[in-house]
């Protein structure tokens, strides 16, 4: 039986920056993962973007953390993710869009968000050659922005061993054993462990691990696809955000990262539930007719490849976070509804704070995203 | 212009359209279809453009619509220089740099996507994929056949030398291209078969369709039940420092420009690789009138044909076993390749070094098999099979016969009661075998009647001799019982010569006393003859290719069933039994520099050619981050580039090892579409209302 301070179950987008900060915190940290490496779950399939600008308190809070963390990691550590302040932009062509995105607004500058409403001119600005053929304007939030997925994986996966985090990839947890209202011993197919505290941070998986301690966890992964295209001068800043939904599919949205490429991924219509990461040859058709009705000149812009991911999805588009009723040492991070890598690095330090202070604090988050809610009505803004 | 004008046996005269197009601004002349790669190195054109990463040149390397190391902008849009045909009026640019995305606003005009429906999709149309497809057709199967190239036959279309194997079974004697000819004209008859020339496969889906870029133009997808994967093979690239500048590349890419475009590609190459591509690229090479300063082998034994390497020493080639390169250097283009003797650990001795001033270096290092496609389709559970070289490197020949082995299976697979037939599987066990043994044979005593000569002297599968002989005086002398066995000469000699021009080897001759007690020896000679004057007296070599005699020109005659002179010779009894080939080359073509010219650097090898990533930035990489997954690499883009980690995939084991990871421990990096890029404009859904 091996013991430590954490143990952490999912080497993902929370996992990874939650085991570097609870290790940097002194506790003896260990990260168990079924994959053979970091970020092979759902976080390699994330395409970068990193906003502050939700329409939900708890969420503007944590990813104004990731942000702060993720622009840093250059600075503070030499370790660059090809971070960029570029910002992100949701069009409106309609006036019900216009209307929305503005009523947002009050809430999103409520929180201190740096965000406003821009004219067509200044979107053409931002993304020359976007379709300007019924474009009334945009929510612009400059301090948003976009990194890779891969470099900061790495970067958190790196920061976290050297703070002394040890990582068991290639590692599958079989069963949990509980006592007087903690879980005591975890068995995976290698070890036995026991933790102070346990954190689910499972992405998809986080369902079945939740059911091994007799949760019943509302995560359901559905399937989304992205890609990338060759590389080109850069001629697009922010991050574009289409949320018209077609017969086929919802929001789409893509951004020109700092090498040149644009990285891009599309909401298909219905949901396709499941954990099949294997490609799918609709989607390609799908989105670059619906890419190139918006921007005209990616017409002639190859793409280069393509994959496919899991959104962890609850009910209301919320992530799940805090102790589950009576079991007193399992922290639930789970639930990123596909943004796992933007809410990754500002909840793991959060988590840590509280994992480290011993106590079921930050109360505001933990009762938003609260296990016990009601998952009602769905963020506007997914 | 750097064309070939002349050859021994590829036609010169075909026709096409001379054109003008623009490249940086200047303009040029090319021939209207040629890709463009050829066009720009007709025009003495190498650097075609400069990496993001550090401005460093880009040229070609594999030629062969598979690594996008040629990228260059056509009429504003990148494209593979290699796989575009050129058109009159192109403006083609360098990219230096990213390339600027073209400012074209306008409202797409979306060509809308094609969709298809067959039992059996078989991709790649090389000498497998055409025999599968025949079979399977015979079978009553539906079938598409897709091929990235304009013209069938995969690297059927390269080679202009004579095929081994044997006559019945798989055209021996024919030449390469002249068997896809044959076999492009049943498929393209068939009423079961539907051809898709020029028609890349973009990729395989989960939803049991495959993605086709379409003549390069637009986007189609194409259900199936079965698929066939017949996708040949890519040359391995290389680690050595300068492995990276514009100058070197693959010896499949030097036989595209060469011999199927006719520019004459270089001047001089060094040839890295004895096995049957690079001496036969080194013979390909001669035959377009280019030097070949030498072969250099990291194995103490020639890696291929024997009779292959001996024409290469006739010819005055000399082959460097145990020797390996320290590297290429030159000013943005290969000015001369360095090579050392290696210890028993494979290890270069530095005090062996050699240098020599070439302007092309060959990669001839053995190829890997094109089985991506494959592998995902047994990953997604769908009916498949591989063959070809994308099952096993082997030779055409074998390739054939694996081609109509895999359809047998794959109609199995499908519910046909079908047998396969034993026979099939034993020749094709017979074509692919590796080389058997050397034998020593006896000269013959001459007489006054024509005889045979064979300096055949390695058990190989090859047997035209026997089946062009008028008198069925040539057998293979059964040791081994199958077609490795080889030929001796048991009958009458009419002397008609046809086993001496049909021997794909170049390794037969024909002798006979005269009246004046002197010899007559008539060899074969794929080169220029039509210079030689009778009564000239010319240098003629053993089979290994050491002098024997000056020996007086009595006749020359052209075989243009064969394509190859026949030139006979007076000589002594004695040297006449031994004389097999005229040298070509002059010596000094193959003399080192006085003084080698080097630095070595090994950890500066270029790994990831689309991103520039060298082995010292992955092993660093690995070992400060503990990596034991190749996906992981992609943080430092290992993989990330065009090609999608074609090129680099093979070398990464090594580089592994190099770090100190067992490569064994290390996970396999994952494969994902696209498997060649396709512009979005392409392939977009047209839906109502759009």
């Amino acid at each position: 039986m091996e013991s430590c301070d954490v143990l952490i179950i999912g080497a993902g987008s929370v996992g990874v920056p939650l085991a570097m900060y609870t290790a940097k915190k002194g506790l003896k940290t260990i990260v168990i993962e079924k994959n053979p490496s970091w970020g092979r779950g759902q976080n390699r399939a994330a395409i970068g973007g990193i906003r502050a600008t939700h329409s939900d308190p708890a969420k503007i809070k944590i990813c104004q953390e990731s942000i702060s963390i993720v622009s840093g990691l250059k600075d503070n550590y030499g370790l660059d993710v090809e971070w960029k302040s570029g910002g992100y932009l949701f069009a409106a062509y309609n006036k019900e869009t216009q209307e929305a995105f503005k009523g947002l607004l009050k809430i999103q500058k409520a929180a201190g968000l740096n965000i406003d409403w821009i004219e067509a001119g200044r979107v053409s600005e931002l993304c020359p050659g976007i379709n300007t053929d019924g474009l009334l304007g945009g929510t612009y939030s400059p301090e948003d922005g976009y990194a890779s997925p891969l470099m900061t994986s790495t970067a958190f996966h790196r920061l976290a061993s050297e703070a002394g985090a040890e990582f068991r990839f290639s590692e599958k947890l079989l069963s949990m054993k509980s006592s007087s209202g903690r879980i005591v011993s975890v068995k995976t197919d290698k070890e036995d462990y026991s933790a102070g505290v346990l954190v689910n941070a499972a992405g998809a998986d986080a369902a079945e691990l939740g059911s091994l301690a007799g949760l019943d966890l509302p995560v359901y992964p559905d399937l989304h696809e992205g890609g990338v295209t060759e590389p080109c001068e850069h001629f697009m800043e922010p991050m574009l955000v289409d949320i018209r939904p077609d017969d086929k599919s919802g929001n789409y949205y893509f951004y020109q990262a700092k090498t040149g490429q644009i990285v891009f991924c599309i909401t298909p219509k219905p949901q396709i539930w499941g954990k099949d990461c294997d490609s799918s040859s609709g989607f390609l058709p799908l989105v670059a007719k619906r890419m190139v009705k918006l921007y005209p000149r990616l017409k002639n812009l190859k793409v280069r490849r393509i994959w496919r991911g899991a959104y962890p999805m609850t009910p209301d588009g919320l992530p799940i976070a805090g102790y589950p009723k009576g079991i007193d040492n399992l922290l639930l991070a789970v639930g990123m509804c596909g943004q796992g890598f933007m809410l990754g690095p500002g909840l793991g330090k959060i988590l840590a704070e509280t994992i480290d202070a011993g106590s079921n604090g930050c109360s505001q988050i933990f009762s938003e995203l609260s296990l016990y809610r009601k998952f009602e009505g769905m963020e506007l803004l997914k | 212009m750097n064309r070939i004008k002349k050859h021994p046996v590829i036609d010169t005269d075909k026709p096409a359209g001379e054109l003008e197009f623009r490249f940086d601004g200047s303009n040029f002349t090319g021939k209207e279809g040629e890709a463009i790669s050829s066009a720009l190195f007709a025009n003495g054109i190498r650097h075609f453009s400069e990496h993001p990463k550090d401005g460093m040149a880009q040229s070609i390397f594999c030629a062969n619509g598979q690594c996008s190391q040629c990228n260059v902008l056509v009429n504003g849009v990148v494209r593979k220089a290699c796989v575009t045909p050129l058109a009159a009026g192109m403006d083609i640019r360098s990219i230096k740099g990213l390339p600027p995305l073209l400012t074209d606003d306008k409202p797409a005009e979306l060509p809308g996507l094609e969709h298809f429906d067959c039992e059996v999709l078989v991709v790649g149309a090389g000498p497998s994929g055409l025999a599968a497809a025949i079979e399977l057709a015979e079978l009553g199967f539906k079938l598409m056949l897709v091929d990235d190239k304009p013209s069938l036959g995969g690297k059927l279309l390269l080679q202009s030398h004579k095929f081994f194997g044997s006559e019945e079974d798989c055209y021996a004697g024919t030449r390469g291209y002249d068997i896809a000819k044959i076999l492009e004209n049943k498929v393209k008859t068939h009423p079961n078969i539907k051809v898709m020339a020029n028609t890349p496969l973009a990729g395989i889906f989960k939803d049991r369709k495959a993605g086709l870029y379409i003549d390069y133009k637009h986007y189609g997808l194409v259900s199936f039940k079965a698929l066939l994967i017949a996708t040949g093979a890519r040359e391995k690239s290389i680690l050595f420092p300068g492995n990276d500048l514009p100058g070197v590349y693959g010896a499949g890419a030097f036989q595209t420009l060469v011999n199927r475009d006719l520019v004459k590609a270089a001047n001089r190459v060094f040839v890295i690789g004895s096995g049957n591509v690079g001496l036969i690229a080194s013979y390909h090479a001669l035959q377009a009138g280019i030097e070949v300063a030498g072969i250099c082998e990291i194995l103490p034994k020639i890696n291929g044909y024997k009779v292959h390497a001996d024409k290469i020493l006739r010819m005055g080639v000399p082959v460097h076993l145990g020797s390996t390169v320290l590297s290429v250097e030159g000013d943005g283009k290969v000015e001369r390749i360095t090579i050392a003797k290696t210890d028993q650990d494979f290890r270069p001795i530095l005090e062996s070094a050699q240098s020599f001033e070439v302007d092309t270096v060959l990669v001839a290092t053995g190829l890997s098999p094109c089985d991506e496609f494959y592998k995902q389709a047994v990953a997604f559970g769908f009916t498949a099979v591989k063959a070809g070289d994308a099952e096993e490197i082997a030779e055409a020949s074998s390739a054939m016969f694996g081609g109509r082995i895999a359809a047998i299976n794959l109609a199995k697979m499908l519910g046909k009661n079908v047998k396969l037939d034993q026979n099939w599987l034993d020749k094709r066990e017979v074509l692919k075998s590796r080389p058997g043994d050397i034998i020593s044979r006896n000269a013959p005593i001459v007489s006054s009647s024509w005889q045979p000569v064979f300096f055949c002297t390695e058990e190989i599968p090859c047997n035209p001799c026997t089946s062009v002989c008028p008198t069925h005086s040539i057998n293979l002398k059964p040791r081994k019982g199958n077609m490795l066995d080889l030929p001796y000469f048991k009958g009458q000699c009419k002397g008609c010569s046809a086993c001496v021009a049909a021997c794909p080897g170049l390794a037969i001759s024909l002798v006979r006393l005269r009246d004046d007690g002197m010899a007559e020896v008539r060899i074969p000679f794929e080169f220029d003859a039509s210079h030689f004057e009778t009564g000239a007296r010319l240098l003629a070599l053993d089979q290994d290719g050491k002098p024997v005699t000056e020996a007086e020109l009595l006749a020359k005659q052209y075989n243009k069933k064969y394509r190859s002179w026949l030139l006979t010779l007076k000589a002594k009894p004695e040297d006449a039994v031994r004389i097999i080939g005229i040298r070509v080359q002059d010596e000094e073509v193959s003399r080192p520099l006085p003084v080698p010219s080097f630095k070595y650097l090994p950890d500066n090898a270029i790994v990831c050619r689309c991103e520039r990533v060298t082995v010292k930035e992955i092993t660093d990489f690995i070992k400060a981050n503990k990596v034991r997954d190749i996906n992981q690499l992609k943080t430092i883009r290992v993989g990330m580039g065009a090609c999608g980690s074609k090129t680099c995939s093979v070398l990464l084991p090594q580089v592994f090892r190099k770090a100190g990871v067992d490569p064994a421990t290390v996970t396999d990096g994952s494969l994902r579409p696209l498997s060649l890029e396709v512009p979005l404009g392409e392939m977009a859904e047209v839906l109502e209302g759009l």
